[in-house]
């Protein structure tokens, strides 16, 4: 059986290269693979010929749920965006501190750290603040790559931080651990990690002055002012935080509702008049190629299993010894994020925790330390969820390397912390001792 | 171009309305559950909680109750519906027990709405079949989750009733996280109230949650017990053990961890609670394809050289974990914890006839003991 599995994977292999040799996209080049292992699978009877669409179809919903985040999310920024609301809050911040350089970047990382850490997905961060911090810190005489390598490192570390971790969630309902005490294993690297990212990223001013285009820009929205830009966040986060404060009396509306909600009020206090359909056409034309990915990521994830090549990644890496394992976990981890997204948790995840557990490493803890290796991954290919949609909210034009090259000191860092919080997870269950009092 | 769009659309039709079929089927397929010689009542859940009535979240409740008057148990199988040595184990009670004294009430498909779902991302088969004298009983396959067209939105994390603690958001579907559930939360916290509401209005004595769980997992092949069940839980380990020849050691229910049915049972009600795990070699992530044959015998490649360098927690060979020997273990598990209990409070007593054990279950298989839906009177089949 085992040959056989290699047969399979050496086909979705051969077959990703190939589309990529051809000049397909990223997300054609993963469908073939896909496709072709579903059919290379069925000759093994893995799964059977009249199974390959229902796997197919299966799979493409694995993300749903996500893919209707990003799609709310990106209707709710792009109407505030049209109404000139995030330039007049660019305007207006950067005219207040950017006199205090430092205060001035930790005020910009918290406010990308919020929106990810209360829903558990960066892109939320990015997709809601990502455009204003970009102008901001352009402002503040940061470059365009600098721009998106810090908001790619922010935006991980926002998706890692607490209350909300979906890598820790998806590990503890896979292996039965409660999800409490993580607020200090994460708050306190994730706090730590943000402040000598932003710093070391944006401490020096590249260019001369400050950029004053973006400002130029406001004096044509006379009519917008704080309260028509603040007023829809004000009904997001409150939404949010409702749910958290009276759990057993607000009805669940699910993030997707929530941004929907907030786009009809942004395009109400719109100080101009907005076609709302249109915008949203073009928002969903924009967002296809990270829907495709989802979709793609998804047929990808369940043909791999039906097939059993999930099963071989799976065992080779608990079959590694665990000193080269604590080592290999710098690649590892990243590397499966770009493959399989959230997957990854699932995948290498739940039994790399298992395994560490029985060894007597402390679960909460390491698990803490491999989120904050997770959202690495997100800026490698094939996916490159969150390195993408940086590159996109910051403008930076360049080639995607020349922007990922700019994060390798944070990047550094954040693997040597996650690492060592793994190894080191003993030493350090009293971060959850102390968060759960 | 446009003429490739119009093939390519029409490829796509194709697809989906294939699968758009096999999917459809499998959600509405009827699994026919035959109330044997023992079963004296038959209600709906929504008996406990009448907003479920009419819902995807109602299900079938069977009590076979003694001539004589006794202790009460309820059966749980299917809370988690890709475990299904749970179902199998609680249709062979339903089918073939006949009870003396006491009553045993049984739910086999806990969370309905789950066992009508597929698992996204996990490449299941749609269906399983167990092989009888009469042929092929055929089940759906389904997840550990209730289906998101039976309730959704989710939230962006869940937060458990009335602890407050903060639990994934795929666990608001999971009804063994909404324990001890309230009447008007989300669907799945309903269900699991309405049963809060048939423990204490039945007054149920014990309660028996049988689920099955990887082989690399810590907590498997054991009974899950609460302080107040722990003692009981020891002793049927060590007599099944003696007995018998299996393991089925006992672990704590962890207090801090909310939302479970061996915690919050125990908790809001008198009866005593037990989670029954068995080894299910098909969950584990480090296996070949997901495949029905997997799922019945429990054998694997990956798991064998794994178990090789001892990194699984079971005793693991050749032979796998088939589904006779887990569904044999789980029967054996619950009849001793009913003759222990019965030993120790007589007044509270269970007994039942006609259930297999163990040995029995290996060595016919579990398919022996249903029955053929189409030689009994429409009025003893019952579909959910």
């Amino acid at each position: 059986m085992i040959s056989q599995i290699v047969v399979i994977l050496i086909v979705m292999i051969v077959a990703y290269l190939i589309g990529q040799w051809r000049h397909f996209s990223v997300e054609l080049s993963l469908f073939f693979a896909a496709l072709f292992g579903a059919i290379a699978g069925a000759f093994f009877s893995t799964p059977h010929w009249s199974e390959i669409f229902r796997h197919l179809v299966e799979g493409s919903f694995t993300y749903l749920d996500i893919i209707l985040v990003f799609s709310t999310a990106t209707i709710f920024m792009t109407i505030l965006r049209e109404s000139g609301g995030i330039d007049y809050i660019v305007h207006s911040s950067m005219k207040a501190l950017s006199k205090i350089r430092p205060l001035a970047l930790l005020v910009l990382m918290i406010i990308v750290l919020i929106p990810g850490a209360l829903t558990g997905a960066g892109s939320v961060s990015l997709l809601v603040v990502g455009a204003p911090v970009a102008a901001a810190l352009r402002h503040l005489g940061i470059s365009r790559p600098r721009t998106a390598a810090i908001l790619f490192i922010l935006a991980g570390l926002s998706a890692a931080a607490p209350p909300v971790n979906i890598w820790a969630m998806v590990l503890c309902a896979g292996t039965a651990i409660p999800y409490v005490g993580f607020e200090l294993p994460l708050g306190l690297p994730v706090i730590l990690l943000g402040t000598f990212t932003i710093f070391t990223l944006g401490w020096k001013r590249e260019k001369n002055g400050p950029d004053e285009v973006t400002l130029a820009k406001v004096e044509a929205f006379l009519g917008m002012s704080w309260w028509r830009v603040v007023l829809p966040f004000i009904v997001l986060f409150g939404l949010i935080l409702a749910y958290r404060l009276w759990p057993f009396k607000m009805p669940v509306l699910g993030l997707p509702l929530e941004f929907f909600l907030v786009s009809i009020i942004a395009w109400l206090t719109s100080p101009k008049k907005l076609p709302f359909f249109p915008i949203s056409r073009e928002t969903m034309a924009r967002l296809l190629p990270l829907i495709a990915t989802m979709v793609v990521i998804g047929m990808l994830q369940q043909i791999m299993t039906a097939t059993g090549v999930r099963g071989l990644l799976s065992y080779l890496v608990i079959s590694i010894p665990i000193i080269v394992l604590f080592i290999l976990l710098a690649v590892i981890i990243p590397v499966s994020e770009g493959i399989l997204t959230y997957g990854a948790a699932a995948i290498l995840g739940i039994p790399l925790i298992w395994y560490l557990d029985s060894l007597g490493y402390h679960a909460t803890v390491a698990i803490s330390g491999l989120s904050l290796l997770w959202p690495l991954g997100d800026g490698l290919p094939p996916t490159a969820l969150i390195g993408r949609l940086s590159v996109m909210v910051s403008n930076f034009e360049g080639s995607y390397w020349s922007f990922l090259r700019r994060t390798w000191l944070p990047w550094i860092v954040i693997t040597i912390v996650g690492v060592l919080m793994v190894v080191f997870s003993h030493k350090l269950s009293f971060l959850v001792r102390w968060s759960v009092g | 171009m446009i003429r490739i769009k119009i093939v390519l659309l029409i490829i796509l039709v194709i697809i989906l309305t294939i699968s758009g079929f096999q999917l459809y089927h499998h959600r509405h397929y009827q699994i026919p559950i035959v109330a044997g010689p023992g079963v004296t009542r038959v209600l709906k859940l929504s008996h406990y909680l009448p907003s479920l009535k009419g819902s995807m979240a109602d299900t079938w409740v069977f009590f076979l109750e003694g001539q004589e008057p006794g202790g009460k148990v309820l059966i749980l199988g299917n809370t988690h519906a890709n475990e299904p040595e749970g179902l199998l184990t609680a249709l062979v009670i339903i089918e073939n027990g006949q009870v003396e004294k006491g009553t045993v009430i049984i739910i086999p498909q806990f969370n309905h709405s789950a066992s009508r779902f597929t698992r996204p991302g996990d490449g299941y088969p749609l269906f399983f079949e167990i092989p009888t004298s009469w042929g092929k009983k055929k089940f759906r396959m389904g997840n550990r989750e209730a289906s998101p067209l039976d309730q959704w939105p989710d939230p962006d994390v869940y937060i458990h009733y009335p602890e407050r603690q903060l639990l994934s958001f795929l666990d608001a579907r999971n009804v063994n996280r909404t324990w001890p559930g309230r009447p008007n939360g989300l669907p799945m916290e309903q269900v699991t109230f309405a049963a809060m509401e048939l423990i204490r209005q039945e007054r149920v004595d014990l309660v028996i949650d049988i689920h099955g769980a990887e082989t690399m997992f810590p907590v498997t092949n054991c009974i899950v017990a609460p302080e107040k069940s722990a003692k009981l839980a020891t002793m049927v380990s060590l007599t099944v053990k003696a007995m018998e020849k299996f393991d089925n050691h006992v672990e704590p229910s962890p207090p801090k961890f909310r939302g479970l049915s061996h915690r919050e049972i125990g908790d809001y009600s008198e009866a005593m609670p037990f989670l029954l795990e068995a080894p299910i070699p098909f969950l584990d992530q480090p296996t070949g394809p997901k495949t029905e044959r997997l799922l019945l015998d429990g054998r694997d490649p990956f798991l064998l050289r794994l178990a090789r360098k001892k990194k699984l927690f079971v005793p693991y060979d050749e032979t796998g974990w088939p589904m006779d020997k887990r569904v044999g273990q789980h029967l054996s598990v619950t009849l001793e914890l009913l003759k222990q209990y019965s030993r120790r409070t007589p007044d509270r007593a269970i007994v039942i006839h006609n259930v297999p054990r163990y040995a029995e279950v290996v060595e016919h298989g579990v398919g022996y003991y249903f029955v053929n839906p189409s030689t009994v009177s429409p009025d003893k089949i019952y579909f959910n």
